[in-house]
């Protein structure tokens, strides 16, 4: 009761005594510009105002002791104390420190000045700068060890995100958190909505989210409206086209035929006939023009905030269209999302709050990065006699191109793949003020998706003929089928965090917070198939519509959950500001873990030591420095809700009887592994935080070992025991870093600017693969026939793995003298090396060949703003990563190839490199071997953007607070050597396939313009 | 929703699809569906896990005299040709996927013979159900022990302690397959015995028939000529009238079908599933080009030639191959452009299914619904008069042999006389009506070595007696074994 004497008492007081009018100007120091929408309060009273358009305030205040506190965001606050005046003009500055910024860091906030731990973060300003269709694409090359990259071009695809390397041969997908609220993969969240993205990167800082923290957490606060803000509304669109910014150079009809023949008779085949005068085909069709196509791409959100005194909300609405460059309408994106949040002081101890997101959004796919049936696999490799249409108009088929390459348009055409979901995210909480310095919040949230996939395999037929039904197979379809699948995923948690929080004696600031999260996810799934529909519209293509709604109608369907409940704690200790301690641990039960291991414990530690502040700190230059040490346990639970279990599987069938019914069988197919848990993944992270010249450069570094042990791989086992191998915690890996960030900035006078980079260097290291240390092999590609990549220990994850070219044979004599390869061997074939001398040309002569993953991934930013104009430059790059090219399917013998190979050998001296062409390549050249492993790095311009915003004394005239107009440029410049589509390439069916081009999707250049209005 | 988060068990959460192993085994539909599962990995071809395809015809036919392996060139399963060619690599994916679907089915087979025995059911069904397993377990250690040799006795479900078994002595196993078929042999019914919606599970003369051969490849004459005899008198089998008709689909599980894989045509795509009904086959033996197959199993001129050997063209010709000029069914006329410009002057039929039975399903490459015959009662029969020869019964091995001639003659007049010969020439006849009747069925490698014919008739094609009269052990399995399982000699 001791401390709310005082505050009755000055209530009794202000009541009592008589009035003193204020008014003032607020301007912007740097320019003289009013402020609009500043605060000004009373310090110690709840009464306070707003600056209005003009940038002035009135305010009555009890005496002329009364102090002012006026804040704007993005400036230093600043107090004023009334005295004498009854006009007061206060000018403020902007804030160029990051130190004081609010950091949300796990189950709660922090200074930044006052972290001991590695955490970074991303602002609204840097997230709008770059007009994108998913949060993920905002974090790249933002960050110092967050790598980000497209799994595709296509809209909507998912993106591979890494915190700090690759640290699981399974999943290393980061956890996020929305508002609190744990959410699977962001292609909900509209990025317009985001306040903050905040990363913990290090084991410390992630440890309080337990068994989910080791891949890295990605905390995302969305934009709320603030306490005594009047209501603001704002407008923000932007339209752009979309447009392919490389193509790849394939051979023309004429040059097609040439090396059709040359290739026939070197096999001793008869070339075809209709090539005896390769000049009359002349150029041949494009097949990549006729897939790529500009496709429009807009955004238009509306805004709605402000706050009372006791109460703050936000409205958003966001309605996102995105066509693809590839497909157009067959590869579209359509978003719409709303966003409502609010909190409300209902009593002095007790706040209440929510925050909802809905989110429709449609995608129509096509098939991405495989090499058989993707649009662009079957453009680089199709043809270029065959065109596009028959002279009748209707599309054409290759009479040379084998099963998988068809007509791209024409499969285009055909595909019908939807993906409809409606999203729920939406949280409620309550927050209980029990004493000053101890809040209890309890929180609810819901994540819920209901999804639906319509997919309709129309009826076609490309043939010249239809009779004779001469297309081949793949370019016809007799009978049509219609597939529907529904998803519903429901997740929901309920959290309880009590936050005690005290600085003792001026010198011990202390904070503690302890408490519990429930979660419990369900996911269940039906779907069901009809062939044979006498409509062959899309639009009819309904399961029941058919003509024998029995004999071909197949359904099926299932469910599977899991359940979490977890216990965590932390408590912090900063001494005079200067020395941090923080301790936390969390305690995580699962259902996916095994009976043996049903909780996990994961304890972290941290401390740092702010040098700056001690009294012997003398230096003017550097103005800030901080050196900090953490070490953390973290688990990676995305290991399968029931790993540990042995399943009797059914549908292991039979057929039995004279009609032959298919009779099921049932068996389990692995062993039970009742020990199964969570990889833990340990990390070690020593940093430094500086800042010199007054705050106009800022630097961070760290450097980390992260250890991921216990890592679930099913090490193979003999295939003796008939049953596949269970899961088992048995390999580990290792990834060690160094990562630097700095900024300059400079923001005194008109011309404001400034420049920032960020700069990780990750290695990554396989340690150990089980007991046998069997390696694994992956990634399997149709143009070599074999795997492209080994993981032994000792490397990298999923290195590259083949042979090693050493030119092309020039004559017989070469051939003789070279180690043995094939009986028909001959000059122009390429000579691989014989590594273990042996003689001959084997299995044993493969190496490491290749690395998928970049050495250095990096990024810069540049920021320029004079008398209202803006300008963003935004360049991001990866050095040192290799990509294995498997775009051309050499595994068939009429396919296009890129236009190198007519630098091939023909004669001694004509080639070193590209071999001769034959038929039947005898000698193999197109198995896995150095030659398609091309360096992968690569420096993009990902964005520029010019703005202009007009000034303030126009806009006071027209009773706007901002008016904004921009054009901006993604992907305008790319510079590498990569001869791919595009050199930025995810993991696409994971770590172990990562690197590798199966005929990329490639992302697509984009000029758009925009508005931003707030008034 | 809440409530539940306070349950003591919140933790503890079950599949809630497919049963777990201590919940199964307790009904006799559990136990049907047990060995129903065994019977699955008959049928198995791809790799459920990627990789290879194996198929009987691969090791029987292509690894013979009697065909090669064809497809879009030498890279197009290159691994077939190196080891056709008798430089196999150790490493096929194509050896390890056949290695691999043997040991599934002993594991399942085992799987049922553990856990069965504990269920109270039917005495006579249970009985049935182990006869089944028994077959089951035989069948797949015949497959590997006339393709590996000595190979590792797993009798029982392994322990994890157990993974490592090394190989057991080729006796060993022969003895396991010798009592496993006795076993099934006594416990099976008759094939007159059971329902007609049972058709095609194992029947008592199937095991009788696979023990007949497993003795003939142990030389154990005797034995073999008087269990392969019960089979004939039995009355189970007769040959039926056509021969043409036994390779299509109204002649699946036909009055001389003795063990059949039974597939159908209800699955779609082919390359990823284990577990589909279909088989891949019929995919890999159809033409290239218009036909939409693979081209795989190109027949020899030096076997058809076989068929001319006696001054006519033997009748069975045109139901084992397609000759340039030929309906390939309902799939258009046989010329060489039609087949995608390859040169090949011959294609398999036996496996030849007609696109009026292909599945509808979008895939292009459906599987086909053709079921393997694997013995037939003419195999039967050409066992009988091969045991009977060895054994002196020359007339009892002409009587089974003339037998065979007499259905493939058929109405025809001047063509396959009776076969008279004695002693080493009635042998040779025995053998080359093997080559003949069951031409492309997959027994032509396999008969050449278990007769010792290898060296003479496949070393012009490079084989070593000693060293290709066994496969190559997948390295993978010595690997993963850390060597507990030895490589064969000159591999």
């Amino acid at each position: 009761m001791k401390s709310f004497l005082p505050i009755l008492f000055l209530l009794f007081a202000f009541v009592a005594a008589a009035q003193i009018p204020i008014s003032g100007l607020i301007t912007d120091a740097a320019n003289g510009d009013p402020i609009i929408g500043a605060t000004v309060s009373l310090k110690g009273a709840s009464r306070g105002t707003i600056s209005d358009i003009e940038g002035r305030f009135r305010l009555d205040v009890p005496d002329e002791d009364a102090l002012l506190v006026i804040s704007y965001t993005g400036y230093l606050p600043q107090e004023v104390t009334v005295g004498k005046q009854r006009e007061v003009r206060i000018s403020l500055q902007e804030n160029s420190a990051v130190l004081d910024e609010i950091v949300v860091v796990g189950y709660g906030s922090q200074k930044r000045s006052s972290i001991s731990g590695a955490v970074s973060s991303i602002t609204a300003d840097e997230i709008s700068e770059l007009p994108v269709l998913r949060t993920e694409q905002a974090l790249q090359g933002r960050v110092a060890g967050v790598s980000v990259a497209q799994n595709s071009g296509s809209p909507g695809s998912a993106l591979t995100v890494r915190v700090r390397g690759t640290s699981s041969i399974g999943s290393s997908d980061p956890l996020y958190i929305v508002d609190g609220i744990p959410v699977s993969g962001l292609d909900f969240l509209n990025p317009n909505d985001i306040q903050t993205i905040n990363i913990l990167k290090d084991g410390a800082s992630a440890a309080i989210y337990g068994a989910r923290g080791g891949n890295g957490v990605v905390l995302i606060t969305t934009k709320s409206g603030s306490k005594n803000q009047a209501g603001k509304i704002s407008y923000d669109a932007y339209y752009g086209t979309q447009s392919p910014w490389k193509t790849a150079n394939l051979l023309s009809a004429r040059e097609y035929a040439i090396l059709s023949n040359e290739a026939h008779v070197a096999a001793g085949v008869t070339p075809l006939a209709e090539f005896a005068n390769p000049e009359a085909l002349g150029e041949g069709t494009d097949w990549l023009d006729a897939i790529f196509s500009d496709a429009p791409m807009s955004s238009h959100q509306l805004g709605l905030t402000g706050g009372s005194d006791k109460s703050s909300y936000a409205l958003t609405g966001n309605v996102f269209n995105q066509n693809g460059i590839v497909g157009g309408d067959k590869a579209d994106f359509q978003r719409y999302t709303i966003r409502a949040s609010g909190t409300n002081e209902v009593k002095s101890w007790l706040t209440l709050g929510t925050n909802i997101n809905f989110t429709a959004l449609t995608r129509n796919g096509l098939p991405e990065n495989n090499e058989f049936v993707t649009p662009l696999v079957r453009a680089l490799n199709m043809d270029p006699v065959t065109p596009v249409r028959k002279s009748n108009g209707t599309y054409a088929y290759s009479r040379y191109a084998d099963t998988d390459i068809t007509n791209p348009v024409n499969a285009i055409d055909q595909t019908y793949d939807r993906w409809h979901s409606d999203r729920v995210v939406g949280l409620v909480f309550g927050e209980l003020k029990l004493m000053p310095s101890l809040t209890f919040r309890s929180s609810y949230s819901v994540d819920a998706t209901f999804a639906k996939q319509d997919i309709f395999y129309p009826k076609f037929d490309l043939s010249n003929d239809p009779v004779l039904a001469d297309a081949p197979a793949g370019e016809k379809r007799a009978v049509n089928s219609v597939v529907v699948n529904n998803n519903t995923w429901k997740n929901w948690q309920w959290e309880n965090v009590l936050t005690w929080r005290k600085v003792v004696a001026e010198r011990h600031d202390l904070a503690f917070t302890v408490g519990t999260s429930t979660i419990e996810s369900s996911h269940e799934y039906n779907g069901g198939a009809n062939t044979n529909l006498p409509s062959n519209d899309p639009k009819d293509a309904f399961i029941s519509n058919t003509i024998d709604p029995i004999a071909s109608q197949s359904a099926y369907g299932g469910a599977s959950e899991s359940a979490w409940r977890s216990f965590f704690g932390r408590a912090n200790y900063e001494f005079e500001s200067k020395y941090l301690f923080s301790a936390s641990f969390r305690a995580d039960g699962s259902s996916k873990f095994g009976v043996n291991n049903r909780y996990g414990y994961f304890p972290a530690v941290s401390t740092g030591w702010i040098l700056s502040r001690e009294d012997f700190w003398e230096s003017n230059l550097v103005n800030f420095l901080k050196i900090r040490a953490s070490w953390g346990r973290n688990g990676n639970d995305q290991i399968g809700n029931y790993g540990y279990t042995t399943i009797v599987y059914s549908g292991q069938n039979y057929t039995f009887g004279p009609n032959q019914v298919i009779t099921n069988g049932s068996v389990a197919l692995t062993s039970a592994n009742p020990d199964l848990k969570w990889e833990t993944i340990e990390q070690t992270d020593f940093g430094v935080d500086a800042e010199f010249w007054d705050g106009r450069v800022s630097f961070t570094g760290d450097y980390y070992l992260k250890n991921t042990l216990d890592m679930l791989y099913a090490a193979p086992i003999p295939l003796t025991p008939g049953t596949a191998a269970p899961v088992t915690n048995v390999a580990s890996v290792k990834n060690r870093g160094l990562e630097l960030s700095a900024s300059y900035r400079n923001r005194d006078r008109a011309f404001k600017y400034s420049v920032g980079g960020n700069l990780a260097f990750v290695k990554n290291e396989v340690t150990s693969l089980g007991a046998g240390g069997e390696p694994i092999f992956a990634g399997r590609v149709q143009s070599g026939n074999a795997d492209v990549t080994k993981t032994e220990v000792g490397q990298p994850i999923g290195s590259f793995f083949g042979y090693v070219t050493d030119g092309v044979f020039q004559n017989q004599q070469e051939v003789e003298s070279a180690a043995f390869q094939n009986e028909n061997t001959a000059p122009g074939d390429i000579r691989f090396k014989d590594l273990n001398g042996d003689g001959a040309i084997t299995n044993a002569d493969q190496t490491y060949i290749g690395n998928p993953s970049p050495e250095i991934a990096y990024g810069v930013t540049m920021d320029f703003e004079f008398k209202g104009f803006d300008l963003g430059i935004f360049l991001q790059g990866t050095q040192g990563n290799e990509i294995y090219n498997a775009t051309v399917r050499y595994d068939f013998n009429y396919v296009n190839r890129p236009v190198s190979v007519l630098n091939r050998w023909t004669g001694p001296g004509t080639s070193n490199f590209e071999p001769r062409v034959n038929l039947l390549d005898p000698n193999q050249n197109a198995r896995v071997s150095d030659r398609f492993v091309e360096d992968g790095s690569y420096l993009r311009l990902k964005n520029v953007q010019l703005g202009y915003a007009l000034p303030q004394t126009l806009l006071k005239k027209i009773k706007f607070e901002k008016f904004r107009l921009y054009v901006s440029a993604q992907n305008l410049f790319t510079f590498t050597k990569y001869s791919g589509m595009d050199p930025e390439i995810g993991a696409y069916g994971g770590a172990l396939n990562a690197g590798v081009d199966r005929g990329f999707y490639p992302q697509a250049r984009v000029l758009l313009g925009g508005v931003n209005v707030t008034f | 929703m809440l409530p539940s988060a306070c349950q003591k068990d919140f933790l503890d959460r079950k599949p809630l699809v497919g049963a777990t192993e201590e919940n199964f085994y307790r009904t006799p539909a559990d136990a049907i569906a047990a060995v129903n599962a065994a019977y699955a990995p008959l049928q198995f071809e791809a790799d459920p896990n990627g990789g290879g395809v194996h198929f009987r015809w691969f090791w029987g036919d292509v690894m013979s005299d009697d065909a090669i392996k064809g497809g879009s060139g030498d890279n197009d399963g290159n691994q077939i040709l190196q080891l056709e060619t008798f430089r196999g690599p150790t490493n096929t994916a194509n050896l390890e996927t056949e290695w691999s679907a043997n040991y599934q089915g002993i594991y399942r087979a085992n799987v049922v013979l553990e856990r069965v025995p504990g269920i109270e059911m039917d005495g006579a069904l249970k009985n049935r159900i182990l006869g089944e397993a028994h077959f089951i377990r035989a069948w797949f250690f015949f497959n590997l022990v006339t393709m590996f040799g000595d190979v590792p006795l797993a009798d029982h479900v392994l322990a994890p302690s157990e993974y490592n078994l090394p190989r057991a002595p080729a006796s060993e196993v022969w003895a396991l397959i010798e009592s496993d078929l006795q076993t099934a042999a006594s416990s099976l019914p008759l094939r007159s015995g059971y329902a007609l919606a049972d058709l095609g599970r194992i029947t008592k003369g199937a095991a009788q028939s696979l023990l007949a051969k497993s003795y003939l490849w142990q030389e154990r004459w005797a034995e073999a000529e008087a269990v392969a005899n019960e089979v004939i008198i039995s009355n189970e089998y007769q040959l039926v009238t056509d021969y043409a008709t036994i390779f299509t689909q109204a002649g699946e599980n036909n009055a001389e079908s003795v063990f059949e894989i039974q597939y159908m045509n209800a699955s779609g795509g082919n390359y990823d599933g284990g577990a589909n009904e279909g088989t891949f086959t019929s995919v890999f033996q159809r033409a290239r080009g218009q036909f939409e197959g693979y081209g795989f199993n190109i027949p020899t001129e030096d076997f058809v030639q076989e068929f001319f050997k006696e001054g006519f063209e033997d009748p069975r010709l045109k139901s084992t191959l397609f000759r340039v000029g030929d309906a390939m069914g309902d799939r258009g006329i046989f010329t060489k452009d039609a087949t995608g410009g390859f040169p090949h002057d011959y294609y398999p039929k036996k496996k030849f299914t007609y696109k009026s039975e292909d599945a509808p399903f979008g895939d292009v490459n459906v599987n086909g619904g053709t079921n393997d015959r694997v013995i037939r009662f003419s195999d039967v029969l050409l066992m009988h008069a091969e045991a009977a020869a060895q054994n002196g019964n020359e007339v009892g091995a002409r009587t089974s042999l003339n037998r065979v001639r007499t259905r493939a003659r058929g109405n025809a007049v001047g063509i396959l006389p009776d076969i008279t010969a004695s002693g080493q020439a009635l042998l040779d006849a025995i053998y080359r009506e093997r080559r003949i009747e069951l031409g492309l069925e997959g027994h032509r490698f396999f008969d050449l070595v278990r007769t010792g014919r290898g060296q003479a008739v496949l070393g012009p094609l490079g084989y070593q007696e000693g060293t290709h009269n066994l496969f190559p052990v997948p390295q993978s399995q010595v690997q993963a074994t850390n060597g507990a399982i030895r490589q064969n000699p000159g591999y």
